[in-house]
């Protein structure tokens, strides 16, 4: 009986390790968006430089959790992320604000879509 | 991942419940539990190995999850005949007293052809030699022939035939295996004498050697390469 315990404590171990992960990123994905939104705002009001200085607050905050993000998510789906962020930057800098809030507005889904990807849901388990 | 988790738990327990549906016969000499952690574990374990874009999380969670699995069931079964009996069936009687029980047979999508099989692979012709053929839940014909169609016994003779035991391998392919010859209470010495007897010099020039509980040796010299 012990065996049986100890494989009913597994399962629960996994559960609660994945649910957790599921919290956390809930936390962090809200997070990028709220500073890649907050940029936008900026740059609509053509402050270009706090507008960057939110976009790469936003981009460190990601590469922090590289490691995390990379051991739990399709490397597909982080290796686009982190494109999304140059391609952000960089039209940044030309200050073109139409390619720059489509570009933003398709990594904001993007990050927005790791959550929903993995949040528990019958859409997801079907 | 926790939607990793639960698919696996989802179409772990679909499959089980398929493999007992599909009957006795597919299951082969594994439980429906065991035989579906084999078929799942490996393709499980391909995906990541293969793909360096899937980190290995992905592969890992969902075996970790079928091992404990697998572990909790076959606890459930050693412990209660009931679980054991939904989750591995039970054992049908499909000859009885030497006649066919049609109805076990329809019910375990079992044929004339392959009882026959079984019972031919058991070195029985004659049915009606069958007092009960068993499937077992496991997937084998289990036959247990009438008294009088059963081989004579020893013991059945009044004889009394001495026990050898089980024959311990000593000499491997050239090799002493030293821990098998104390174990048996055994010397060098003792086999140095025997190979002596056998007129052979050197333990390398002996392919086998086994000793049974009789000290009954039995000795199998190299063949001389060609």
């Amino acid at each position: 009986m012990k065996r049986f315990w100890i494989a009913l404590l597994l399962l629960g171990a996994i559960f609660t390790g994945t649910l957790f992960h599921i919290r956390s990123l809930h936390g962090f994905t809200d997070t990028l968006a709220g500073l890649l939104e907050q940029a936008d705002e900026l740059a609509a009001a053509e402050q270009w430089e706090q507008a960057r200085t939110l976009t790469d607050q936003a981009k460190d905050t990601w590469a922090d959790r590289d490691v995390y993000l990379h051991v739990l998510l399709r490397h597909a789906d982080t290796d686009s992320i982190y494109a999304g962020f140059r391609e952000t930057l960089a039209l940044l800098d030309s200050r073109e604000y139409g390619e720059y809030a489509a570009a933003n507005a398709r990594l904001i889904t993007q990050i927005q879509l790791l959550y929903e990807a993995e949040q528990l849901t019958l859409k997801n388990l079907l | 991942m926790v939607i990793a988790f639960l698919r696996t738990i989802i179409l772990y327990a679909f499959i089980i419940i398929g493999i007992r549906l599909m009957g006795k016969r597919q299951v082969g000499e594994l439980e429906p539990s065991e035989l579906v952690l084999a078929l799942l574990i490996a393709d499980l374990a391909a995906v990541p190995m293969q793909d360096f874009g899937i980190p290995l999380l992905t592969g890992l969670i969902p075996i970790l999850t079928l091992l404990c699995l697998t572990m909790a069931l076959s606890v459930l079964t050693m412990k209660s005949v009931r679980f054991r009996a939904v989750l591995c069936g039970r054992p049908s009687v499909i000859v009885e007293n030497g006649k066919l029980r049609q109805s076990e047979m329809r019910k375990n999508r079992f044929t004339l052809d392959e009882l026959m099989e079984e019972l031919r692979m058991k070195g029985i012709t004659d049915l009606s030699a069958v007092k009960y053929a068993i499937l077992e839940t496991n997937g084998q014909i289990s036959v247990l022939l009438y008294a009088a169609q059963q081989p004579v016994t020893a013991r059945q003779m009044g004889l009394t035939p001495q026990e050898p035991g089980l024959p311990m391998v000593i000499i491997n392919d050239g090799r002493v295996i030293t821990r098998t010859l104390h174990s048996r209470g055994l010397s060098e010495q003792w086999l140095k004498n025997q190979l002596r007897q056998h007129n052979v010099q050197r333990t390398e020039d002996v392919f086998l050697l086994t000793v049974d509980e009789q000290n009954t040796v039995y000795l199998a010299k190299k063949e001389a390469d060609k």
